[in-house]
């Protein structure tokens, strides 16, 4: 079976554990637990037909003193790049990491997931700042590892642009 | 170092056995498996057999072999509640993989980095609930601690304008507490962003209305012409909030708007942990006054605030009795 790495990325508490529980064992819990270095986790797809062994390393959150080592972005076919749509603080982790990424890997299918799309009251992310991203060209997903909106389908997505990349 | 033979091999053998190290020796420039040894079973489920591949074995390893660089993979979960930190180096004759044990120390860090990440969180969280009220650019700067007023107070010419929704309390009273918070949202909404978006400050915000200040925060356009401008804005959105309330079959509501100029002395009142800015002057209660008397949809400004607009808007003239004022002429103006 064909078998792909997925680096998960963010800044610290943008939900990065939580989307790969929703989409791994449909679960989600409000309780904060900070990641320590990497968890790698497993789960088969089906892309048209393919099956394919995606293996997800969700790692520790980025921050200013505390970077993502590049060893852990080899051997890396997709990024998914979280970003806590309530603050827009993780915006601008993401971008910095972006640039590190692509600077080490080259050009890999990427998605920019906003999540918590479930607390819109909290909301933080402004139009012009999604079309920013956008205007990369890589996809944009509003997530919610709480409802596990649009989790299934990022993972699908970002699965898809690998087989294909 | 200077340390006895006995010292050091107590030491090494001590720290060493604490790792419980693993290691895989590997053909020069392949995966291949030649030889390995230690802890082994603490790292994988069969015994690692030569000329096996590696990854085959250790699949999170796939995509990094063979070794071009030396490399190090810190703190990897391989099972639950257990850290593993991996390096990976060349030698002369062989490619090495070296596996220790690091779940105390993991396990002592993430102590500590739950407590700053969950600072950060609330960090966060309270530049956005301030954000609400006086904009993210000044919440920034307040927590930044760049914007600061001299505690004793400041002088200056500013524009004061009260909103208030008419006839919220009888809604309030009729209506079940969930729709309440909603409608005031919703009408709340649509006063806030205007003077935000106007450079105006929100000094309080008061159960169905809220008081601002024009003048206080850097601004290209006179404090007037915002406070005015925001004024509009705030009818304009009101309207469109009702529309859509009207077609949803909602009860509607309207808000007045009072604006007064003059001198105030601004600054920070109150003890260390509860400060909050405030603004007082003869205006501000003038100001309170005339939202008070303002019918839903209406903007009542005294002449000080309309002589100094730029534009002068289509308006008319009243003379009314102000509470604790006395007989006052003001300017209605009801925005089409
Ligand atoms: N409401 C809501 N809460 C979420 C969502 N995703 C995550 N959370 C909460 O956000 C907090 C952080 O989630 P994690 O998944 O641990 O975040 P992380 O990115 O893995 O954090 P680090 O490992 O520290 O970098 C937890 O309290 C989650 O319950 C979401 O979609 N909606
Ligand atoms: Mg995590």
């Amino acid at each position: 079976m064909i078998q792909k790495k997925i680096c998960i990325l963010g800044a610290a508490g943008v939900g990065k554990t939580s989307l790969t529980a929703q989409f791994v064992y449909s679960k989600f819990s409000e309780k904060y637990l900070s990641s320590m270095g990497v968890k790698i986790d497993k789960k088969v797809v089906d892309v048209d037909g393919t099956q394919v062994n995606l293996m997800i390393w969700d790692i520790h959150g980025e921050e200013k003193y505390k970077k993502i080592p590049t060893s852990y972005l080899r051997g890396s076919s997709g990024i998914l790049m979280v970003i806590d749509g309530t603050r827009s603080s993780t915006l601008q982790t993401a971008e910095e990491i972006v640039e590190r990424v692509t600077a080490e890997l080259g050009s890999i299918p990427l998605l920019y997931l906003l999540n918590k799309s479930d607390l819109e009251d909290a909301w933080s992310i402004s139009e012009p700042d999604i079309q920013k991203l956008k205007d990369t060209g890589n996809p944009v997903y509003l997530t919610s590892a709480k409802t596990g909106d649009n989790v299934e389908l990022s993972f699908a997505s970002i699965a898809k642009a690998m087989l294909n990349g | 170092m200077n340390i006895p033979e006995s010292i050091r091999k107590h030491l090494t053998s001590h720290q060493i056995e604490a790792l419980k190290p693993a290691w895989v020796e590997l053909t020069s420039g392949s995966e291949h498996i030649k030889s390995m040894g230690g802890a082994w079973q603490v790292y994988f489920k069969g015994k690692p057999q030569p000329d096996q591949r590696i990854s085959d074995i250790c699949e999170l390893l796939q995509g990094m072999l063979p070794i071009v660089e030396d490399f190090e993979l810190p703190h990897m979960q391989l099972n639950n509640d257990a850290y593993t930190d991996i390096l990976a180096f060349k030698d002369e004759q062989s490619d090495w993989l070296l596996f220790f044990d690091v779940t105390d120390k993991v396990l002592q860090l993430q102590k500590y980095q739950q407590v700053a990440n969950e600072l950060n969180l609330l960090k966060d969280q309270m530049s956005r609930t301030l954000g609400r009220y006086v904009g993210q650019e000044v919440s920034q700067r307040a927590l930044d601690g760049k914007l600061s007023f001299k505690v004793e107070g400041e002088r200056k010419e500013i524009t004061t304008l009260f909103v208030d929704i008419r006839g919220f309390t009888p809604f309030n009273e009729s209506h079940d507490a969930q729709e309440v918070m909603n409608t005031l949202n919703q009408y709340m909404n649509g006063m806030l962003k205007p003077i935000l978006a106007f450079d105006g400050m929100i000094d309080k915000i008061m159960g169905d209305g809220a008081m601002a200040v024009f003048g206080v925060l850097p601004s290209d356009i006179s404090s007037v012409d915002n406070a005015f401008h925001a004024a509009l804005d705030i009818q304009r959105q009101t309207k469109a909030t009702n529309i859509l309330r009207k077609e949803a079959g909602q009860p509607i509501l309207g808000v007045g708007v009072g604006i007064a100029t003059g001198d105030a002395v601004l600054g920070i009142l109150g003890s260390h942990e509860r400060r909050a800015f405030t603004a007082i002057g003869k205006h501000v209660n003038l100001a309170a006054r005339l939202e008070s008397n303002a019918r839903a949809g209406e903007i009542l400004m005294d002449s000080k605030t309309l002589s100094a607009l730029s534009d002068k808007p289509q308006c008319h003239k009243v003379s009314i009795e102000l509470k604790g004022i006395g007989k006052t002429e003001v300017f209605a103006i009801l925005p089409s």
